[in-house]
């Protein structure tokens, strides 16, 4: 077994070589001569560095950048530590608050200058201007759909980080159980989950929202209040393992045992999971099962976190699934949730979660 | 509180001429509406994330949100959307549609981020940057912003209470995680911001990682790494709390009964005379440059910050905001950073001595009509009292 215990190092150099190649081979194929790269998990993914986990989004800036002339991957870092040696201190651009200068360390990239096309993952009001001068002569494209062709079929190597995600979650889940006394509140699991996951090496867990007493639904922020016997509860622990994201959601009634309410709805979404299917053909088997349209997305992609598509009411019905990507299915029914991880292939759709 | 943030909001868009905001990131949008929404990283709460329409002359925002039960019970029930996937062509446009009815194409939009698909779904509007109307209406906080910044902070702090007595040898910096994140929650915080930072310090640089600028690499991840008898460990963590930040910032030692060396009670001694020499100038008119100068002089002319960041930052749904002190913007960008009652400044100098590591805590007050008050409040334990 390659995977190793510790849920935070930086990943091996074999999986960073090989997201390295699949990201310059999408390059290539929509002919990006460079990708300005925004979110941790698409630098995560591009140069295999760990950085600071922070909670929430940010505006889009610069923080790495694929040159494809040279095959080097420039990083918006002060420093090396935790970031993998095929990213040399060259390729290194400092923490800064002034444009201008930023604007200047993006000019010393080599390469960047003479790119025709450069696709960005996002944008903002300001960025194109930024750009226009570290790269006068490009045209800025969305470099979107060639990220995804690179992130999206994962290899198997990935699919074992997510599986070892799923292991930290279910000890979540199962610190989730233990604490699960009379008097104890969804405050109280969540505290018990993210101890649980930390104490294991792997402190930022996907989401905080892991459980949920409501019997109006989902609900994101815990309750201080005693969860009353016989309530449902719903258990949706996470974890990371090196970036990659694994969970699943279950229920119980408190005092009590397993719920199986959503089990047959969500498992025909699951058994729906093929290659080539659509969004549309998950939303048929959710509707076939007869339970109202979900509130939430249906299914989501997962990888190094929450990834496209989503696929849901009003959303996501003309996404084509492609084979090796992993979708997290979930579906409430009657207060009960159910969430798997589900790995793509042209063939049966393999459960990832299936005995947690 | 959120009335008062929505008529600041209104009043820059009327002075800066915009007709209105499409806000995306995470604390953008918790001041925009007040809106409740999950701890998520980063990814997740880019796909799945609320998003705030401000249209000028309307004072309630839109909301088009995932967590609809996090809305604030004010909102009207026109102004609670669903979701937008606004990363997603579909999801954009269907923001853009609601849009239409909201603001005619044409108009000019404030926008933090703009994601490829709803730069097409927007392509009628004149999307210029939001920073200008959100950061001149975040730059100096409510009384009630005050408040939620100083409650903030005292959660944390009483989180620590729980978290020193283990920093014993050979616990590691996750152990160390687990017992404040736990913490926590069981005290009420909406969520955690940032992975929890219990970083040893090098006694050298040169020991530590190599650095763009030579000098201190902070803040860095933590790991199930152990921590050893004497390592100083620099501690920096941030929670929210009522949609506020807080960051507390200490030096502490490992060890069953640390005592720093005279060496060490140096360095916090003279970090006392920064902050001291700071905070004697803060008021209202003194400039950011004033800050900056008191500091350097403190320390007989070196710079006691590190290089990347700042001497001061404010703190409010963002972890680091306006106004920042002493940055890479500048001299003269700090001299023109005036003062006003209600900013708030994390104070954040270090004292660092190659060879013996260093001090760095972190202390934030608020800008008052005379002078400042303080929003944190906890010991210096094992340096103090000063």
């Amino acid at each position: 077994m390659s995977v190793l215990a510790d849920p935070t190092c930086v990943d091996d150099a074999d999986v960073r070589a090989d997201r390295r190649r699949r990201l310059f081979a999408a390059m290539d194929d929509a002919g990006l001569d460079a990708l300005v790269l925004g979110r941790p998990a698409e630098v995560a993914f591009a140069t295999g560095a760990r950085q600071l986990w922070t909670a929430g989004s940010r505006p889009f800036g610069p923080a790495c950048v694929a040159v494809r002339a040279t095959g080097r991957t420039h990083l918006l870092s002060t420093w090396d530590a935790e970031v993998p040696p095929e990213v040399g201190h060259d390729d290194l651009y400092g923490l800064t608050w002034n444009p201008a200068l930023l604007a200047a360390s993006l000019a010393a990239i080599p390469g960047l200058a003479d790119a025709a096309r450069v696709g960005t993952t996002s944008s903002s009001p300001g960025f194109p201007r930024l750009l226009a001068s570290a790269a006068p002569r490009a045209e800025v494209v969305d470099g979107g759909p060639a990220l995804w062709a690179a992130r999206g079929p994962k290899s198997g190597a990935e699919v074992e980080r997510i599986v070892a995600a799923c292991r930290l979650a279910a000890a979540g889940r199962d610190a989730m159980v233990a604490a699960l006394r009379p008097g104890a509140s969804e405050r109280d699991l969540v505290a018990a989950h993210l101890a649980a996951i930390a104490e294991r090496g792997a402190p930022a867990p996907p989401t905080e929202a892991v459980a949920s007493a409501s019997p109006a639904g989902p609900r994101r922020r815990p309750s201080a209040e005693p969860i009353a016997a016989g309530r449902l509860v719903a258990l949706d622990p996470g974890a990371f393992f090196r970036g990659y994201e694994g969970g699943f959601g279950r229920t119980v009634v408190a005092g009590g045992g397993p719920v199986a309410g959503a089990d047959a709805a969500v498992g025909a979404v699951v058994a729906a999971c093929r290659a080539g299917a659509t969004g549309a053909d998950l939303l048929a088997a959710w509707a076939a099962s007869g339970e109202p349209p979900p509130a939430g997305p249906l299914a989501t992609g997962v990888g190094l976190g929450l990834e496209p598509p989503v696929i849901g009411a009003g959303v996501g019905a003309a996404t084509v699934l492609a084979p090796r990507t992993v979708l997290a299915v979930s579906g409430w029914v009657g207060g009960a949730l159910r969430r798997d991880l589900v790995l793509v292939t042209a063939g049966e759709p393999r459960v990832l979660t299936e005995d947690l | 509180m959120r009335a008062e943030r929505s008529a600041r909001l209104q009043d820059q868009l009327a002075a800066q001429g915009l007709d209105g905001l499409v806000l995306l990131g995470t604390s953008a949008v918790a001041y925009a509406t007040g809106a409740d929404a999950p701890g998520c990283d980063s990814g997740r709460a880019a796909l799945l994330r609320p998003v705030a329409v401000v249209v000028a002359g309307d004072p309630s925002p839109h909301l088009f949100t995932p967590y609809p039960e996090g809305a604030p019970p004010e909102l009207p029930g026109d102004h609670l959307h669903p979701a937008a996937v606004v990363d997603d062509d579909d999801g954009a446009a269907a923001l853009a549609s609601a849009l239409a009815g909201l603001v005619l194409p044409g108009a000019r939009l404030g926008c933090d981020e703009v994601p490829h698909p709803l730069d097409r779904a927007l392509a009628g509007y004149r999307l210029v940057p939001a920073s200008g109307v959100t950061g001149a209406a975040k730059l100096a906080k409510t009384v009630d912003e005050l408040a939620c910044i100083r409650a903030a902070q005292a959660l944390n702090e009483a989180a620590m209470v729980d978290v020193r007595p283990r920093l014993r040898p050979g616990v590691t910096q996750t152990d160390l995680s687990a017992v404040f994140l736990r913490r926590v929650v069981e005290l009420g915080a909406d969520f955690n911001g940032i992975d929890p930072i219990w970083q040893p310090m090098p006694a050298r640089l040169a020991d530590g990682p190599w650095t763009v600028h030579g000098g201190v690499a902070f803040p860095l991840p933590s790991a199930p790494r152990p921590l050893d008898d004497g390592d100083v460990i620099w501690v920096d963590t941030g929670v929210h709390v009522g949609g506020y930040a807080s960051d507390f910032g200490r030096t502490w030692i490992v060890g069953d009964d640390p005592r720093p060396t005279a060496r060490q009670r140096d360095q916090f001694a003279r970090w006392w005379a920064v902050m001291e020499a700071v905070l004697a100038v803060i008021k209202p008119g003194a400039t950011a440059l004033d800050l900056a100068q008191a500091a350097r002089a403190a320390e007989g002319g070196a710079t006691p910050w590190i290089e990347h960041f700042y001497l001061a930052h404010g703190v409010g749904t963002d972890s680091a905001e306006m106004p920042l002190v002493g940055t890479d913007l500048g001299e003269e960008f700090d001299a023109g950073l005036v003062l006003a009652p209600g900013m708030v400044l994390v104070l954040e100098p270090v004292i660092w001595d190659d060879g013996a590591a260093g001090y760095r805590s972190e202390d934030i007050v608020a800008v008052t009509d005379d002078g400042w008050v303080a929003l944190s409040d906890h010991p210096y334990d094992p340096f103090g009292p000063p």
